[in-house]
């Protein structure tokens, strides 16, 4: 019994070692660097360590910025899942001997970087781009609509980048179902409607809940699509963080805001999982 | 895509990738000067630059070879000839050297160069604070040299090695920023005013005061470089672009949040967004509006009524430079008078080189707006090194660009 233990402890290491070393420790720096101050050229100063880093965060000056990451990553989840759950429900069901192929296909983009797909989008919806183009081609307007710099290419761009992490979980948690069990609810005279609502999606409830939490946590952490497909009003709280380390040169206050996002996402994220375990899985 | 009509006309949903012009190439290059924004880059960079310490034979030997006066130009070579490192690590602007500038410093010492892009100034001057960015060169704007040797950042240049200095007009010999060019070479300068697609936009805009006009709305562009977005604030209300007073800059943000609402983005890529028609009116260097206008004539550059910005980029050598020799080589090779002239003909901005003028376009030498007369310059005024002041605008940046 106790060697059980220690071999599974023993199994732990690894992944232990890995979140202190790439998590824990990285995390423990940004904190410390926000207690701090920075000096004339931007370089961090620690000799007089305080929280006046917090205190400004809490400022309404950056009220804007974290509604909009919110709205975004919220908009990005929903619209992630509601393409990925058909995709993978097709994929699982219906993909027979090409399942293989076509789960390589959702992954397929990875092998491009990602910015330069991101910047693939612009060349697709900026004015004289494909889509207004298309639109102007077939009479349907005469002055470009402005899709670039907006909310709607934000949305899409991430919506775009973070699919595949919503096809995955889905496509596993519906290849586990037993499709007898909506066999046996047709069976019952459940219609096809009825089946899904009752059966398929309550089960596969943990697929859609981990497709969220994978697609929400990069998308409010994201300020390349902002920045990229973004433009003057569609700044996100890590688009900020990046201008106080780049551009502004605050440190401390930028680990500041990073360290609250981190603990938010965090905070968020487990009491999110606690209620859904209770309503939901059960 | 042919030459004879650069401009995107109807084929408006041609990709500039696709359309294999002069000018789709650096749009092309410009997109990957984010990748390599994105850290993955340089971050590679450094690493792969650390073995690179000793050079190679088949580079000496090059050199040796090169010390004769093959080059068609007065270019003067250094002697007696060095042995100079196998590779040189240079960091720019996207858009800013000629096609020909490191193909020919390659194929003339046999030294690889790799030559990577940064979009932002900040994002150069933070990746090069810490001291061991894997650069051997970057380009700083002039008043910026004494704090960057304030700060050990870069390294004196070994004059012995870039005899093409003598190229160089008089007022360029010893800049109050760097006596002697001891620590720097001037690269190019240039002014900053706006430009703006005439076809678009009919009437003639001569003022600052247009970039705050409702009617551009949604088709209007700051740069993404926050002293000279605050320096144009700052010129509308009359202040010195330099003003270290609170009150004033706390006006001058004002003035920029009530643009903001106005504005399509915060641009690192004006000749990108002009020539893509994204944005009609764009605060701009005036070269890079030049560069524009080869695909999109209609383009025009105003120096406005008010004034404009004026200033200078200059080579430096980094203090963690792993190959001084071929760094100091490069300086010597973009001083060579037909190098330099390749460079502002393709990029339209002008060098401090008075012995290039023989090989420069004589348009371009015409042109006010890309070649003003003393008088013109004058007027400007030049963004200086403000020290630990600079934070003023720092924060007010932030906090400008978290007003979503």
């Amino acid at each position: 019994m106790t060697r059980g233990r220690t071999r599974d402890a023993t199994l732990l290491m690894p992944g232990i070692a890995w979140l202190v070393v790439f998590f824990a420790v990285p995390l423990a720096i940004i904190f410390v660097v926000s207690l701090g101050a920075r000096d004339q050229f931007g370089g961090v100063v620690l000799d007089d360590l305080s929280l006046r880093n917090y205190a400004r965060a809490l400022e309404p000056d950056f009220v804007p910025t974290v509604a909009n990451s919110l709205r975004y990553a919220v908009l990005t989840t929903v619209f992630s899942i509601a393409i990925a759950y058909p995709i993978a429900y097709w994929i699982s069901r219906y993909g027979g001997r090409r399942k293989t192929l076509l789960l390589v296909l959702v992954m397929l983009p990875f092998w491009t970087s990602w910015v330069v797909r991101t910047y693939a989008w612009m060349t697709i919806l900026r004015d004289n781009g494909v889509v207004n183009g298309i639109l102007e081609g077939a009479g349907l307007i005469d002055q470009p609509i402005t899709l670039l710099n907006t909310d709607l290419a934000v949305v899409l761009g991430m919506t775009y980048g973070f699919l595949p992490f919503a096809i995955l979980p889905l496509y596993v948690s519906i290849d586990r179902l037993d499709p007898a069990l909506v066999a046996a609810a047709r069976d019952l005279y459940a219609s096809g409607r009825a089946a899904f609502w009752h059966v398929t999606l309550p089960l596969t409830m943990p697929g859609v809940i981990a497709a969220a939490l994978l697609t929400f946590i990069p998308a409010i952490g994201d300020f390349v699509t902002p920045d990229i497909l973004g433009g003057a009003q569609t700044t996100t709280i890590a688009k900020v963080i990046q201008t106080l380390f780049l551009s502004s040169k605050d440190w401390p206050f930028g680990s500041a805001l990073g360290f609250l996002l981190i603990v938010a996402t965090i905070a968020g994220t487990v009491a999110t999982l606690r209620i859904l375990r209770r309503e939901v899985i059960g | 895509m042919t030459d004879h009509d650069p401009r995107p006309a109807p084929e408006t949903m041609a990709m500039p990738i696709a359309s294999g012009n002069r000018l789709s190439r650096r749009r092309f290059l410009r997109g990957m000067a984010a990748v390599g924004a994105g850290g993955g880059a340089a971050a590679l960079l450094a690493a792969c630059s650390s073995d690179s310490g000793a050079s190679s034979a088949p580079t000496a030997a090059a050199a040796t070879a090169s010390t004769q006066p093959a080059s068609p130009s007065a270019s003067a070579e250094p002697t007696p000839a060095p042995t100079p490192e196998s590779e040189l690590y240079v960091y720019n602007y996207a858009d800013y050297i000629g096609d020909d500038a490191i193909p020919s410093f390659e194929a003339k010492y046999g030294i690889k160069v790799t030559y990577d892009f940064f979009d932002t100034y900040e994002t150069m001057t933070a990746k090069i604070s810490s001291g061991n960015s894997g650069y051997d060169i970057t380009f700083a704007t002039g008043v910026d040299v004494p704090g960057f040797l304030a700060r050990n950042l870069v390294q004196p240049l070994d004059h012995s090695l870039i005899p093409n200095l003598v190229n160089l007009g008089p007022e360029w010999q010893d800049p109050g920023y760097d006596p002697g060019n001891a620590h720097s070479v001037p690269y190019m300068w240039w002014t900053t005013g706006f430009g703006y697609d005439t076809e678009r936009i009919s009437e003639e805009l001569t003022s600052w005061a247009a970039l705050w006009d409702e009617r551009w709305k949604g088709k209007m562009a700051m740069l993404d470089d926050y002293r000279e977005t605050f320096a144009v604030a700052l010129i509308r209300l009359g202040y010195s672009v330099n003003t270290i007073d609170d009150a004033q800059l706390d006006e001058a943000l004002a003035l920029l949040q009530a643009q903001q609402p106005l504005l399509r983005k915060y641009t690192a890529d004006d000749i990108g967004d002009l020539a893509s028609g994204d944005v009609w009116l764009s605060h701009a260097w005036g070269a890079d509006v030049s560069q524009v206008a080869t695909e999109l004539p209609s383009a025009t550059y105003v120096i406005p009524d008010e004034g404009g910005i004026r200033g200078s980029d200059a080579m430096v050598l980094l203090s963690g430079a792993k190959h001084p020799i071929a760094a100091n080589l490069f300086i010597n090779h973009m001083l060579d008078p037909q190098v330099s002239a390749d460079n502002t003909n393709y990029i339209y901005y002008m060098g401090p080189n008075e012995a290039a003028k023989a090989f420069i376009d004589p348009e371009i030498l015409a042109d006010p707006t890309l070649n003003p007369d003393k008088a013109a310059i004058d007027k400007l005024q030049e963004l200086l090194d403000l020290g630990p002041d600079l934070q003023k605008y720092q924060e007010r940046w932030t906090k400008l660009r978290a007003g979503a």
